[in-house]
Formats: C-alpha cells, sequence, structure tokens
C-alpha cells in the first residue's frame, strides 16, 4: 500500500513585496482529511496553487512520497496522483455532463493523435454513468455542464476527481453554497474516500461545521503564516484563532 | 459546366482547408491567423521538389507535408506559449514572415514572378489533366482526410483538446498538457494544409505569393467562423457559403470592376453581424473567446 | 557611415510616427480591452479626409481628416463596441467584429476613390542640411508635430482625472459603474482621443507619401506591435517600443532591404515575447487572472 504523504517545508511565496505566503511547514498525513482554515488571504489557496504547481515557491521545498516536486507543471503534478477541486468549480461548460467526466478518465497514452488512428473508439458511456450515480447526477448526464446548478457543478467536478483515481485531493471550499443535504452526503463521502479507497484529502473551508465534523488535523492560517494546528476542536476552540478569525465569521453549523 | 467543375474543385480544395483549421480552431479555441502560410509552404514545397527532383506526384506531396508539418511544428513551439489577443498577433506575425520569405528569397521561390509550369499530377501511370480528373482527385483526397479528422474529432485526443478549449487550468489539473496537445494538433494541421497547397499548385499550374497573404489566413478564419466550427458540419456549411458568395454576388449584376470591394465589403458587414447574432457560427459549437 | 547615421535619424522621425500610433491604439486597448482592428480603416479615413478636403485649403484638409477620425471612431463605438459591450460578448468575438468594420470600410474606400495611391502634396520637398545629414521639411514638421502629441498625451493621463479614470477602466470596468462613474462618455473620450493622435500620424504620413486604401492595417499592426512589446500598463513603455522598432528597420534597410520592415516588426514581437510574455514593461499578474 503507497504511503502518500504531502510535505511542505519551509514554503514561501512572494509578490512584489508582500509575502502571500511565509515559512510554511505542513504535513499531510496519508488516508486522512486535513483542513486549511483562516481569513481571506491568508494564504490557503496560495499554499494549493504550489503544490499543484501553478506557482513556484521561492522559498522551501514541496515533497510528495519522499520526491520534491517544486517546479514541476501542473500537468506533471496531475499525473502523480494529485487532484483539485477549484474553488471557482471550473467544470468544461459547454462538454456534456458525461463528457467531463470521460476527458477525466481518459489516460494519457490514449490522448495522442497516433492512438487516435490506431485504436477502435471505445466507448467510455458505461464507467462514465458509474461516477455520475455516484454523485447523483447521472439523470443529467447529457445535460451541457454549464446548464448544471452551482450544487450540481460542485458534484461533477468531484466526479471528475473520483474518476481519475488521484490519491491526493486538494479540495478548495467543496461545501460552500451547497443545500445542507448536499453537504452532509459530501462530507460522508469524503470520510468514505479516506477510509475505504485509502485517498488522502485536504479541504479549505470556511464552513466552520464541516470542519468539525469532517477533518482530522487542521491548519490555521494567518497572514501567509501557520498560526495553529492541531486536532480540530482543539483549534476552534483556541484563544488566538477565536480572536483572530472566528470572532470575525459568523460560526455555520 | 467547366465553372462547374472549377467551382467544385476549390470547394474540395478549401473543405481541405477548413477542417485541418477547424482542429486549431474550433478543438483547441486558438485563433491562428498563419493558416495561409502552411498553406503556401505546402504549396511551394511541392512545386520545388517536384520541379527540381522529378519525384513521382506521391512522394512528392508526402514530402511537403512531411516538411510544412514540421515547418508548423517549429512556429507552434514558440507560439503555442501564448493565448487570446498575442497568440492572434504572433500567428499573424509568422504569416507576414513567411510572406516576406516567399515574397523576397527571389532565389529560392522566384519572389512575385511566381512559378510557373507547374505540372499535372501522375498516379501510377494515370495522368490527372483533365477537369474531371482533377474533380476526382481532389474530392477523393478530401474523403481521405474527412475520415481522417472524423477519427481524430471523435478521438480522446479530440475530446481533450475540447476540454482544454474550454477551461486550460481545469484541463491541466486532470493531467492534460495545453502545449503538448496544442502543439500536435498545429502539426497536424499545418501538415494537411499542405495537402490543399499542393493540390492548388497542381490545379492552377501556377503559383505566386499573393496566393498565401494574411487576406487569405483571414479568408479562412472566416469560413469557420460563418460556417462554425468546432465539430463535423461547420466547416463543410462554411465553405461551401464562403466559396459560392462571390458566385451569388455575380448573379446581381454587380459590375466586375467593383465586385471584388463589393464581396469584401460583404464579408465584412458578416463578420460583424454574425459575431453579434450567432457567434457560434451557423452549426457550430465553438464561441470566439 | 553617414548613410547609416541618416537611416538612424530618420528612424528617430518614423519613431514618432509609430509612437502615435502605439498610443492611439494602446489607449484604447488598456481602457476598453477592445483589440480595435477598426482603428485601421480610422487611419485609412482620415488621409482620404485630408486628401479630399485640401482642395479648399490645407487647413481644410486637415480638419476634414481630423473630423472624419473622430465621426468615424464614434460612429463605430456607438454602432458597433457599444452594443457588443451591452451583450457581454467575449473580447475574441468583438475583435473579430473590429475586423470585420475595418474590411467594410477599406473596401467602402476603395469603391469610392479607386486602388490607386493618391497623393496629397505635389512638388519637389524643401530640405535642410545639418552636416551630412538630411532632413526635409515634413520630415521636421512630423518630428515636432508628434512630439507635441505624445507630449500632450502623457500630460493627460499624468494629471488629468478623466483620463486616469479611463485607465482605470481597463482594470476594473464594473467597479467604475458602481462608483457612478459615467463608463460611456469617458470611453468616447478614449475614442475620440485615439482617433485625433491616429489622424494626426495618419495625415502626417499621408502628405509625404501619399495614401491607398490599404495602408490601415499595416499601420495599426504597427502600434498594437509596439504596444504588446511594451507592456500593457505604461506609455512610456509603448513609445519607447515604437521607437525601437523604428530603429531596428533602419538599421534593417542598412543591413539588408527594406523589404523585410513587416517582417522586422513581428520577429521583434515575438523575439521579446518569448522571453517577457507581458512586455518588456510590467508587472506579474496573478494567476487569478489569467
Amino acid at each position: 500500500m503507497k504511503k502518500e504523504e504531502l510535505k511542505l517545508k519551509r514554503v514561501s511565496k512572494c509578490f512584489k513585496g508582500f509575502w502571500a505566503v511565509q515559512d510554511v511547514t505542513a504535513r499531510f498525513l496519508p488516508q486522512k482529511i486535513t483542513g486549511l482554515i483562516g481569513p481571506n488571504g491568508a494564504g490557503k489557496t496560495t499554499i494549493f496553487h504550489i503544490i499543484t504547481g501553478e506557482l513556484a515557491p521561492d522559498e522551501g521545498d514541496v515533497i510528495y512520497n519522499g520526491h520534491s516536486i517544486k517546479g514541476l507543471a501542473p500537468w506533471q503534478i496531475s499525473r502523480l496522483g494529485i487532484g483539485r477541486m477549484f474553488q471557482d468549480v471550473r467544470v468544461f461548460p459547454k462538454l456534456s455532463v458525461m463528457e467531463n467526466v470521460i476527458v477525466a478518465l481518459q489516460k494519457p497514452e490514449e490522448e495522442t493523435p497516433f492512438y487516435a488512428l490506431t485504436h477502435w473508439h471505445k466507448n467510455k458511456n458505461k464507467d462514465a454513468l458509474r461516477w455520475l450515480e455516484f454523485v447523483e447526477l447521472a439523470e443529467q448526464c447529457h445535460k451541457k455542464a454549464e446548464d448544471l446548478s452551482y450544487g450540481q457543478q460542485k458534484l461533477l467536478a468531484l466526479a471528475r476527481l473520483l474518476a481519475r483515481g488521484f490519491d491526493l485531493l486538494l479540495l478548495d471550499e467543496p461545501v460552500a453554497g451547497i443545500s445542507i443535504p448536499m453537504v452532509e452526503k459530501i462530507l460522508r463521502l469524503l470520510r468514505e474516500l479516506t477510509e475505504k479507497w485509502n485517498k488522502t484529502i485536504i479541504i479549505i473551508e470556511h464552513n466552520m461545521g464541516a470542519i468539525l465534523d469532517a477533518t482530522d488535523w487542521v491548519y490555521f492560517m494567518n497572514e501567509g503564516r501557520i498560526y495553529f494546528s492541531g486536532r480540530p476542536d482543539h483549534v476552534l476552540g483556541a484563544k488566538e484563532v477565536k480572536e483572530l478569525y472566528l470572532g470575525l465569521v459568523k460560526e455555520k453549523r | 459546366m467547366n465553372y462547374i467543375l472549377h467551382l467544385l474543385i476549390m470547394i474540395g480544395i478549401y473543405l481541405i482547408l477548413a477542417y485541418s483549421l477547424n482542429l486549431v480552431l474550433g478543438f483547441g479555441g486558438l485563433l491562428s491567423l498563419c493558416h495561409a502560410a502552411f498553406y503556401g509552404i505546402g504549396a511551394y514545397t511541392y512545386t520545388l521538389i517536384s520541379m527540381h527532383f522529378h519525384l513521382p506526384f506521391v512522394l512528392c506531396i508526402a514530402a511537403s507535408v512531411l516538411i510544412t508539418g514540421f515547418l508548423a511544428f517549429l512556429v507552434g513551439i514558440p507560439g503555442l506559449k501564448f493565448r487570446g489577443d498575442p497568440f492572434v498577433l504572433v500567428t499573424l506575425g509568422f504569416q507576414v514572415i513567411i510572406f516576406s520569405i516567399l515574397y523576397n528569397w527571389v532565389s529560392l521561390t522566384k519572389g512575385p514572378y511566381g512559378i510557373a509550369g507547374i505540372p499535372r499530377p501522375e498516379i501510377f501511370g494515370l495522368k490527372i489533366d483533365s477537369l474531371f480528373s482533377y474533380l476526382g482527385l481532389v474530392w477523393i483526397s478530401f474523403l481521405i482526410i474527412g475520415i481522417f479528422f472524423y477519427f481524430i474529432y471523435n478521438s480522446p485526443f479530440g475530446l481533450a483538446l475540447k476540454a482544454l478549449r474550454e477551461d486550460e487550468r481545469a484541463a491541466e489539473s486532470l493531467g492534460k498538457s495545453a502545449y503538448h496537445y496544442f502543439l500536435y494538433a498545429f502539426a497536424i494541421s499545418g501538415a494537411i494544409a499542405a495537402i490543399a497547397g499542393t493540390l492548388y499548385a497542381t490545379y492552377v499550374t501556377y503559383i505566386d505569393p499573393t496566393s498565401f497573404t494574411v487576406d487569405e489566413s483571414i479568408f479562412q478564419i472566416a469560413i469557420l467562423l460563418v460556417g462554425g466550427s468546432g465539430n463535423l458540419l461547420g466547416p463543410a456549411v462554411g465553405t461551401v457559403f464562403m466559396v459560392l458568395l462571390p458566385e451569388a454576388l455575380r448573379f446581381l449584376g454587380i459590375p466586375d470592376s467593383i465586385a471584388p470591394n463589393v464581396r469584401q465589403m460583404i464579408y465584412g458587414l458578416i463578420l460583424i453581424v454574425l459575431m453579434y447574432f450567432r457567434p457560434q457560427g451557423i452549426v457550430g459549437e465553438f464561441k470566439v473567446r | 557611415m553617414t548613410l547609416l547615421t541618416q537611416l538612424l535619424v530618420n528612424g528617430l522621425i518614423t519613431g514618432v510616427i509609430y509612437s502615435l500610433l502605439a498610443v492611439s491604439f494602446g489607449t484604447v486597448y488598456r481602457s476598453t480591452r477592445v483589440f480595435h482592428i477598426a482603428l485601421g480603416a480610422i487611419y485609412t479615413a482620415s488621409a482620404y479626409g485630408i486628401y479630399v478636403g485640401k482642395n479648399a485649403g490645407l487647413a481644410i484638409g486637415v480638419f476634414a481628416g481630423l473630423g472624419v477620425a473622430i465621426a468615424l471612431s464614434l460612429l463605430i463605438e456607438w454602432c458597433i463596441y457599444r452594443p457588443f459591450l451591452k451583450r457581454g460578448s467575449s473580447l475574441g468575438v468583438v475583435l473579430i467584429a473590429s475586423l470585420g468594420a475595418y474590411i467594410l470600410i477599406e473596401n467602402l474606400i476603395a469603391l469610392l476613390f479607386g486602388n490607386e495611391v493618391k497623393i496629397i502634396h505635389t512638388g519637389i520637398e524643401p530640405s535642410i542640411s545639418i552636416g551630412a545629414l538630411i532632413l526635409t521639411r515634413i520630415q521636421i514638421i512630423q518630428f515636432f508635430i508628434g512630439i507635441l502629441f505624445l507630449i500632450g498625451s502623457l500630460v493627460a493621463f499624468k494629471k488629468s482625472k478623466f483620463f486616469k479614470a479611463a485607465w482605470a477602466m481597463g482594470d476594473e470596468p464594473l467597479l467604475l459603474e458602481v462608483l457612478g462613474l459615467p463608463v460611456f462618455k469617458l470611453r468616447e473620450l478614449i475614442f475620440c482621443f485615439s482617433a485625433i493622435l491616429c489622424a494626426t500620424a495618419s495625415m502626417l504620413v499621408a502628405f509625404d507619401v501619399g495614401v491607398d486604401p490599404h495602408v490601415g492595417l499595416s499601420a495599426i499592426l504597427l502600434g498594437a506591435v509596439a504596444v504588446l512589446v511594451g507592456g500593457m500598463d505604461n506609455i512610456l513603455g509603448w513609445i519607447f517600443a515604437a521607437f525601437l522598432l523604428a530603429e531596428l528597420q533602419s538599421l534593417a534597410i542598412w543591413w539588408f532591404s527594406a523589404r523585410w520592415n513587416d517582417a522586422i516588426s513581428f520577429a521583434l514581437l515575438i523575439f521579446v515575447l518569448l522571453f517577457r510574455p507581458t512586455g518588456l514593461f510590467t508587472k506579474e499578474v496573478r494567476i487569478e487572472e489569467r
């Protein structure tokens, strides 16, 4: 069994004099759900950009499975097994729901012109439908992705990630803007992914209820640094966290 | 009758250009303004190889396809680092540079004088000389190329291109490398454009750089904008419409002296109106971003 | 050596003209995000304006040229760009529409006036000699009028709150509406400003070499290249790039011949953008803005 451990070692990122991320060291344990919380602008999404290769850190290193992945391109990091759900979801709007999942199911070897000319068209519809049924979107499979509701698009993005079989999932506000029953379903799904499917998950969230329910460990970030870390109830009960963050944000249940 | 055959031959050649450009514009979402340059390189490469080395038609066209495809690949290496307006301007730049080379490198291409006396092709002993046989050549070529693109468009590669077109960041996060996949598409489109260039050269038996200008690139883009891109039907509709439009104007009795200008004015108007009311074209899937 | 010096000095004057084109194109591009290909038609039209108007006197001709440019510019904004803006069309769509407008107007002009070159000014140009250098009167006029307009532009964007607001419009168009600023009026201001600069460049050149219906596109593309090479955020960058372009073309003439001018411009563009994709003088862009 592969142990996917992601480590950030003293990672820093500077934008023209402004340190978005400063000296961040963190461990994200395999088959666990780690939460990343903090006020807006604390650097949480920047950390995601750095892990996925969209931004290169100015200092420090990113280590996955014992190897440094700093400096790799996003598509290379994706092929190592690290997947991401964006804050603004980003489904493929003009492609159908089905095609959105199919494109995630396709392997790199299949996506060349040479393969196109030497292999008969294999229908991936059945496999795609499996994942769509999982997130209860099977009935919408022929709709264009842009015609789905926000919550449905989030589920579609999730289905894409699952279909691809990533080992490490970075989810940026997976339950924001979603109805309560859907939130509970997704959180149950996340738990299942780590316990039954051996995935590792990192989530950025502002929904403290979700953090308390779903995460095993939490990092609290503020102004680019990690201020606090520990078990969720620990972190959310800490005085500094309450002052810096929770005092500003109404607790959501 | 001859005139109808001529039109059908030109439609066939432009269909090949449209389907190849469709891979870059409709599937890749990239507004490339240098397709006429590859059309021209294909025409000149075939002509020079054929007239200098006297090799059989099939070998010359194969050489033209490979060389043009390779040059398209070279253009793509820097070119595909850009997107949006810079990409449009950069491809325009390559179009202008390549035209300049065709026009000014007189010792190689004979420049503005052009190359005349291009022999009609001979395939396996059969001389393709009459209009009818030429029609057959062009349309059989298009059929093969059409099937080629049918497979490519409907392949995982084609779908990956569309995903990259829809949202490049999201597609990259799913392991698809925009740079590499777009490079494949660009090279293939250039290579196929060379076939059209060859067929044009051997049909008209004379080529000069003025057939391969910025205006020609704009015309080829217009075909896809009008008919639609990103699918199988759009390029066909666009080609038939745009190639036959000047003929329709002829029926309206517009004097020959001003006909070219009127035609262009109508193109301009069509572009404006189309982009406002139907940016995806008549039957297209892709809207320019 | 004197040929080279002459060419480099000529390059300075050409650089002024290119700068006008760059600022003309760039201010529209920066403020409204529109890739204003139709500006090429305005360039051509204003030259024909002076061509027609000069029959009643040079001053009338100049006013005709400016008038045509401003009128056409506003017409394009009202009839094309604004409807597209209200529709929420994407920028690529507007680019194509702008191209369509250029083609329409270019050929209308060809229809009305024919495809041949029209000469504005006949007769030999008086010239002065400075050492081994020869400068024609029109070159000197081009230089000083051009510099005047360039300085005027820089001052406008530094001092005038309207120009500064228009500039900021390019960053956050929605914000301006929220703040109650008149977006449409600012756009009109920018389009008029751009038309005046473009017409000035066009008339200065036309007076020297005449005009034909097809000069507009290459002129505007020069401006666009200078803007992209210089970088979106800095007028001085555009001006620097314009001069760089002009001098490179002079050097090319000295090394090879004038035939490669177009290719040189674009080769410069591609070269610079490969090493600095956002232009020579720009700031880093956040990922979310990609």
